[in-house]
């Protein structure tokens, strides 16, 4: 299961759910169990919305698999060329929202990971980055 | 029943709604209005959600399910979520979703059985 990667566009609302199901598909084949799919699928579609909501019609997912002795991982990339975050550490607060969701967005994605870093310069874009290691079967 | 469409069966007093297993936004933007429809023609008293084929729940679809039980609520009607799947559950929590004033139970069953012993609609 090495070496495995891909990319998937972020520019329909369509492409949420297809993000979706690849990353469900990825990650069942890498041998993640069943609420850690959940998790990471669970992810991908908040993301995936932030991207698709936040940036217009120009973002893209790309993962990874990656392994190491006994782990399997997933690492997921969400980039878009949006307004930016002015202030992320209010960004990833919960209850924070410009969208008006409920603002679990962001500080709910990070509990459902094991790390989630994001990079963003307004005007740019934004970048964000988590990753999720489970136990090999 | 096609595998990406809402079901929407009256029951006596009840609507069931069955919601696909990947449900996208659009199918989530259609919940909405689709149920307030049917209840007012139907003149229906409950709403049961069938969520049990639905293998992910994410904030945007938390939030319609929130706003749709209060929307039922002010047309005189009471939300049953029925059928929440382990992972779902977990991932829920985790992800710090919460489903208003909804009331939740294991399956259909359960639900028609709250709708009969507490509301006396089927």
């Amino acid at each position: 299961m090495t070496n495995e990667s891909g990319e998937n566009p972020i520019q329909t609302e369509g492409d949420i759910v297809t993000c979706r199901k690849l990353i469900r598909n990825v990650t069942s084949a890498a041998g993640f169990g069943m609420t850690d799919v959940t998790r990471i699928v669970t992810a991908v579609s908040e993301l995936a919305r932030n991207v698709y909501v936040h940036s217009g019609s120009e973002g893209v997912m790309r993962w990874q698999i990656l392994d190491k002795p006994g782990q399997i991982g997933i690492q997921l990339e969400f980039e878009d060329f949006g307004v930016g975050i002015p202030d992320i550490n209010q960004a990833v607060e919960a209850g924070f929202t410009t969208a008006g969701s409920m603002g679990m967005g962001l500080s709910g994605v990070k509990r459902l990971m094991d790390s989630m870093t994001i990079k963003s310069d307004v005007d740019m874009g934004t970048t964000v980055s988590i990753t999720k290691w489970g136990r090999a079967k | 029943m096609d595998e990406n469409t809402l079901s929407v069966i009256k029951l006596k007093n009840i609507l069931l709604v069955t919601v696909p297993d990947e449900p996208g936004d659009d199918i989530i933007h259609e919940l909405q209005t689709k149920v307030l429809n049917a209840i007012e023609k139907y003149q229906s008293k409950g709403l049961i959600l069938d969520i049990s084929n639905v293998n992910i729940l994410d904030s945007f679809f938390a939030r319609t399910i929130s706003e749709t039980t209060q929307m039922v609520a002010l047309m005189g009607g009471q939300t049953v979520i029925a059928g929440m799947q382990p992972c779902v559950a977990i991932t829920a929590t985790e992800l710090g979703l919460h489903l208003g004033k909804a009331i939740s139970t294991l399956d259909v069953d359960r639900a028609l059985d709250i709708f009969s012993d507490n509301f006396k609609l089927v």
